[in-house]
């Protein structure tokens, strides 16, 4: 009962690995009245430690790659990196550019990736489903 | 009318004397430096006036910071990228670090003082900060703000590309400013080539531009609401951005306007039905309208926003604050107002200003910020009704030096930029509207309680990814 009732929650706890802000501002656009996915049971959570997966953005700084593991480690097993944007899925425009890295999502080896530049609120939508989908044949 | 950009050249010893006497009638934007010459950038109804100072091999720079302390970042960023030393800094910190080597917070001591840090992952959808909070029982003695989490050494990695290959990556550097920074880059450019515009193109930038400023202020707004825990503000702000994104997609093809503009005009298919935009537009005022009144109507919000966050006209003038928060210290520095450029040349413009620096005075600025956009979006969308626009200039070689400074949403956005004979980067330099307004978050926060650290942060709301590069 718990299981069918609860399966497709998620609680999600985003990560930023210096992106432009651009992925930000669609991941904040899920909690407008038009898309609002708190009717999905899901929520953006205050700690690695309640969350079920990861999102990350950019292509991964130097001054962050310590934070972002650690942030992994901190999550409850098993918790899946989804990487949110071109940057993160390693095909953005600052992946390899200056000191960035290869993409954060890469990096931190995500399951789900969720292209676009950044990606519509529509395809973060659908990004999170699979990943809803993906944690309950895990849990399966 | 092309950009006016002069340069001056000035001794190192003179320095300090002629930014006294500049800085009379012009607002300082920062200093840059190419390998060891230095430029530090005023801007006036003249134009652009750079300050040139050279700097010998060997010799180290006498900082200036004591007496600017808006030149406090630049000097450790001068130090870090292009490796001019310091003489005597404020802070000597490194600006730039790897994840192992984190630099210590600056952190207050005394009987009673503990220390609350938050960062740099933290509980909202929002860029990575390092925040160390010294307080005195619930008071913040001092704020240490260690950003730099998002550095990508992106200024180095420009240099020998092709200017216009970069054009792209430049609407990428922030999310948040991407039309105003794409709108200096090709000012940029165009000044070095010496390209002019139609007036259908400069209408559709202005259009583009305030489209861009409505969903940023109303983004912030919505989250000055959370911060003060006026739950319905923040969803109703959030709603109304969300359509603003949805038109910004239907006039541009993008919902935060990546790319739209570009240098000799405006990509192909912007605008293309401008009746219809504008029709859209004034449904969503309406909204934004009563949204805004039911805002300002709540006494218990309004009553956390007075009085949060008082950030004096003094202290803003001496960080060389710009946008929002400084007009709400009463400070002029509009830049479509105190130098125009493209179709803001034609509109008669009265800046917003209130005086209080608390967090109810930016929050009021952003106010009549944005129904002062939709006055000149409806304006500038009727212009557009009786013009095609044309398909963007094909650009020659350029070549020279040149600064511009386009008015973002978080204030003045400038962009340096030289180029060789082959139209390759020799030094592409951003300073942001953010870069400048970092330090008065710390100043605004001492003496303000920690829970209002939300709420004072959010009325800033200052981009990170523009900041660091």
């Amino acid at each position: 009962m718990a299981q069918r009732r609860f399966a497709r929650s998620l609680a999600i706890r985003h990560l930023v690995c210096g992106s432009c802000n651009g992925c930000e501002l669609e991941m904040n656009a899920l909690a407008a009245p038009q898309y609002d996915i708190s009717q999905e049971g899901w929520s953006i959570v205050a700690s690695p430690r309640h969350a079920d997966l990861i999102t990350v953005t950019g292509p991964m700084t130097e001054a962050m790659r310590l934070a972002a593991r650690r942030t992994l480690d901190a999550a409850a097993e098993p918790a899946l990196v989804v990487a949110v944007g071109d940057c993160a899925s390693g095909e953005g425009a600052w992946c390899g550019a200056g000191s960035a890295g290869a993409g954060a999502g890469v990096e931190l080896n995500a399951s789900i990736v969720v292209r676009g530049c950044p990606p519509t609120p529509d395809a973060l939508r659908e990004g999170l489903r699979a990943a809803a989908t993906l944690l309950d044949e895990r849990n399966s | 009318m092309g950009d006016l950009y002069r340069e001056r050249i000035v001794a190192p010893e003179e320095l300090s004397a002629v930014l006294d006497e500049a800085m009379r009638d012009a607002l300082p934007l920062g200093c840059y430096a190419t390998k060891r010459t230095v430029r530090t950038l005023l801007l006036s109804s003249l134009g652009v006036l750079a300050l040139r100072t050279s700097m010998r091999e060997g010799e180290e720079w006498e900082s200036l910071a004591f007496r600017y302390p808006f030149f406090a970042d630049h000097e450790r960023e001068m130090r870090a990228l292009q490796g001019i030393e310091l003489r005597s800094s404020p802070d000597i910190r490194p600006l730039y670090f790897r994840s192992d080597a984190i630099p210590e917070a600056i952190v207050a001591n005394g009987k009673g003082v503990s220390v609350v840090v938050v960062g740099p992952v933290h509980a909202g959808i929002i860029e990575p900060g390092r925040f160390t909070m010294s307080t005195g029982g619930e008071s913040v003695v001092h704020l240490d703000a260690q950003l730099s989490y998002s550095h990508r050494a992106l200024e180095p990695w420009f240099e020998g590309q092709h200017a216009l290959a970069l054009v792209p990556k430049i609407a990428r550097i922030c999310g948040n400013c991407s039309v105003a920074r794409s709108w200096a880059y090709a000012r940029a450019i165009e000044g070095l080539a010496g390209v002019e515009l139609d007036a259908g193109t400069e209408f559709a930038r202005l259009i583009l531009a305030e489209m861009e400023r409505l969903h940023v202020h109303l983004f912030d707004l919505g989250n000055i609401a959370a911060g003060a825990g006026y739950g319905k503000g923040t969803t109703a702000a959030l709603g109304l951005r969300e359509r603003i994104n949805q038109l910004n997609r239907a006039v541009s093809g993008h919902r935060l306007l990546f790319d739209s503009i570009v240098p000799g005009g405006v990509s192909a298919g912007t605008l293309s039905d401008p009746a219809s935009a504008r029709a859209i537009l004034r449904e969503i005022r309406e909204d934004v309208v009563r949204f805004l009144d039911a805002f300002f109507a709540k006494r218990s919000v309004l009553r956390r926003l007075e009085g949060a966050g008082i950030v004096e006209e003094s202290l803003a003038r001496r960080f060389g604050a710009v946008g929002p928060s400084a007009r709400a210290s009463g400070i002029a520095c509009d830049v479509r107002a105190l130098a125009p450029y493209g179709a803001y040349r034609g509109f008669s413009f009265a800046e917003v200003l209130t005086h209080q620096g608390d967090v109810y005075a930016r929050t009021e600025v952003r106010r009549r910020e944005i129904e002062h956009s939709f006055d000149l979006l409806e304006r500038a969308l009727r212009e557009l009704e009786d013009a095609s626009l044309p398909m963007p200039l094909p650009i020659a070689a350029p070549s020279g030096i040149i600064t511009t400074v386009v008015e973002g949403a978080r204030g003045a956005e400038s962009l340096s930029l030289s180029l060789d004979g082959e139209g390759r980067v020799e030094r592409l330099h951003v300073i942001s509207a953010a870069y400048r307004n970092w330090p008065l978050v710390t100043r605004a926060m001492e003496g303000n309680i920690v829970p209002d650290f939300p709420l004072v942060n959010k009325s800033f709301n200052l981009c990170y990814s523009c900041v660091d590069r």
